[in-house]
């Protein structure tokens, strides 16, 4: 029987055109993001400036041009144009004032800003007009730019770090935050649907009528085992599409963590909607009608978000401080906090068993609970359910 | 012939309290094998949850409810159709799909639960509707859904809640022919309506309650002659005299007639004698009060 209320709810919630438009928009996101980066891979976002060369700067010395040195000290940050003020007609002042150019540099050398200083910039105008005047004193000394450059050509500095930094680290964050926010949604979405039915079902007197014939507990475990393939069906569908893309394109790194975050993940994810559409259902069946959802559905979102802000924390900054080692064994936020700190690999193996454990364990009792509750306020008519009454209903004294 | 009834459901001292508020106190109903009874009362009577209780929906505080004389539990729930008040459909599903999944849950292979449910959708006259949504029925093709879900299983017992309410003509003689053929094939069948015509014409035997508590059951005919009145009904052929007979109370009478409510025990050769001496008598009736007025004394009572 539990089979039976499994299957129609997998294909009377898989046929709504709801579900189909969200699950077509969200498997052309993913082949189309991949996809997207190949294509278009990020620009240079090179900053545009413009320098003003007033009457007399020191234009080219010994072979040496002043705009070409610039532009070589900033080939990879900026795009320069170079403004020839005499040429142009453009007093200093009216050039930075009227802001035709950003900074201009006349004899000395010295540099005219027109209120304010761009550290950066002039940083790198300051190397490179010292460049240029270590040029001019080499040509003095009787030296050509080649010796002169020769000269100032830097000496390779390597760097070492004493914890050696592990490949393709930032995409395990990137990791980390995508199943942290899988973690986070595909549950409560899912749940949420959940909810609904079980409401449906009591607000159409259908519960009357599948009571009649089942018990609450298999009309509950059918209807979280019919949601939750059906979430699941729908992230395979969504993964194989961007699995696909990936590999066509060729364009992510994966980090060394991937291939054990994987099973972790997909675990996690399971037991994450177990216990979420569990929790959704249980709720739904306080209620009476739709409108009264937004009553009950608060104390849900407290893990939920619990979870995701420690879990954010985890994915890019400590994913070892102690609160994220706690949430990690909690089953409320475990499907959200452990895939996160093993994509980052800041857990060990007998933590993963620990927690998964914990999991399971959580979602038995959960199941256990519900169904208990479930029993009772299935059947109950008119207005929500309190949470004191429905604590009565536990103990058996309602 | 003498033919022997077998007691297929009994309810004895049924007793459930919501709180302070007493929903039943001490119903009581009894339906026999291949018996259809009528189960009356008045809106918060009790009547549905009584019917909710014999499907285990609603625990009681006491009373028993006894299937073929044991005890009623799980198994013997099996073989119960049920038909709630509230049109119990999943909306969305389609109506063979819907009436299958049912026959499913109540325990029938796939394919049988298909076969039969083409079988009721063939029966309940909704063969051009087989693949079409339910929400996209009219509420009585909805309420033959409904009668199909709760016959899917071959019950021994049908409990409909109020199956006639918001019915066509044509829908209330679909759904009275069915019932009836459940009974002749010896199912029993107890259900509740507020049509009391209805009623009367479809079953021999009914169970009354009123705020909990069962005020009358039995044979509609024998209902009727158990009270303490009867309706005595004269057409004049000419203007209606000023008549009344003494201890009669007159009551509304179409133009030409005139209609009282005369107590049981009067000689009615001596009032129909005493009426034609007071005018020229075209035709009249004395008889017992119908189901109507024997249930609005039972339930004022």
């Amino acid at each position: 029987m539990i089979l039976e209320v499994a299957k129609r709810e997998l294909i009377v919630r898989s046929r709504t055109k709801s579900f189909r438009v969200i699950t077509a928009i969200l498997l052309l996101a993913a082949i189309a993001i991949p996809i997207a980066i190949k294509v278009w891979p990020a620009s240079d976002d090179l900053e545009e400036i413009s320098i003003g060369l007033a009457e007399g700067a020191q234009v080219e010395v010994a072979g040496a041009d002043l705009p070409a040195v610039i532009t070589l000290f900033g080939t990879d940050r900026y795009d320069f144009d170079f403004v020839d003020l005499q040429d142009a007609g453009l007093p200093i002042d009216d050039a930075l004032t009227d802001d035709e150019v950003d900074v201009v540099i006349e004899p000395g050398p010295t540099i005219v800003w027109k209120d304010s200083t761009d550290l950066e910039l002039g940083f790198l105008l300051d190397a490179a007009l010292q460049q240029q005047a270590s040029i001019d004193k080499g040509a003095e000394l009787g030296l050509d730019s080649a010796e002169v450059g020769s000269l100032l050509r830097p000496t390779p500095i390597d760097v070492r770090f004493v914890d050696e930094p592990e490949a393709g680290d930032e995409n395990a964050s990137l990791l980390a935050l995508v199943s942290l926010a899988t973690a986070f949604i595909i549950p409560q979405v899912f749940g949420q649907l959940a909810m609904t039915s079980v409401v449906e079902e009591k607000s159409t007197g259908v519960v009357e009528v599948l009571l009649s014939h089942i018990s609450p507990r298999t009309l509950l475990t059918g209807k979280v085992i019919g949601i939750g393939v059906l979430a699941l069906a729908q992230m395979l569908i969504i993964l194989a599409g961007m699995i696909a893309a990936v590999l066509l394109v060729n364009t992510v790194d994966l980090p060394d963590s991937t291939w054990s975050f994987i099973p972790t993940f997909a675990i996690s994810l399971i037991g994450g909607m177990a216990v979420y559409i569990t929790l959704f259902a249980l709720l739904g069946s306080l209620i009476s009608r739709q409108e009264d959802a937004a009553q009950v559905m608060a104390p849900v979102f407290i893990p939920l978000m619990a979870g995701y802000i420690v879990g954010q924390t985890a994915a890019f900054g400590s994913a070892d401080s102690l609160l994220a080692k706690i949430l990690t064994f909690f089953p409320l936020t475990t499907p959200m906090l452990l895939p996160v700190r093993v994509a980052r690999d800041a857990i060990s193996g007998w933590e993963v068993a620990v927690a998964l454990a914990c999991l399971v364990v959580g979602i038995l009792v959960l199941l256990r609970v519900a169904a208990r509750l479930y029993e009772f306020a299935l059947l109950h008519k008119g207005t929500r359910i309190g949470w004191a009454e429905a604590v009565a209903m536990l103990r058996g004294t309602a | 012939m003498l033919t022997t009834m077998v007691e297929r459901l009994r309810i004895s001292g049924l007793r459930k309290n919501y709180g302070d508020i007493v929903a039943l106190d001490g119903v009581e109903l009894a339906v026999e094998a291949g018996e259809m009874v009528g189960f009356l009362g008045p809106n918060g009577a009790g009547k549905s949850t009584t019917m909710r209780s014999i499907l285990g929906l609603v625990s009681t505080d006491a009373g028993t409810i006894s299937w073929n004389g044991e005890p009623i539990g799980k198994d013997a729930r099996r073989h119960i159709g049920y038909m709630p008040q509230e049109r119990g459909l999943y909306l969305r599903m389609k109506v063979h799909e819907h009436i299958a999944y049912f026959g499913r849950l109540a325990g029938l292979d796939a394919g049988v639960a298909s076969n039969r449910a083409d079988e009721w959708i063939e029966r309940v006259g909704l063969t051009d509707r087989r693949d079409s949504v339910i929400q996209e029925l009219s509420v009585g093709n909805q309420q033959r859904v409904q009668l199909a879900v709760s016959l899917v299983h071959q019950p021994d017992l049908l409990v409909l809640d109020e199956p006639f309410a918001g019915l066509d003509p044509v829908a209330v003689a679909t759904m009275s022919d069915v019932m009836a053929e459940q009974v002749d094939s010896g199912v029993s069948v107890v259900f509740s309506s507020h049509q009391l015509e209805l009623v009367q014409d479809l079953t021999e035997r009914v169970t009354i309650i009123a705020a909990g508590s069962t005020r009358a059951t039995g044979r509609v005919a024998d209902l009727r002659n158990s009270s303490p009145r009867r309706l005595l009904s004269v057409a004049w052929s000419g203007e209606p005299p000023d008549w009344q007979p003494s201890g009669a109370t007159p009551i509304e009478a179409p133009a030409g007639s005139s209609a009282f409510h005369v107590s049981a025990d009067t000689d009615s050769a001596a009032l129909i004698a005493e009426a034609a001496r007071h005018g020229s008598i075209a035709s009249v009736t004395h008889e017992p009060p119908g189901l109507d007025e024997i249930f609005l004394e039972l339930v004022d009572a």
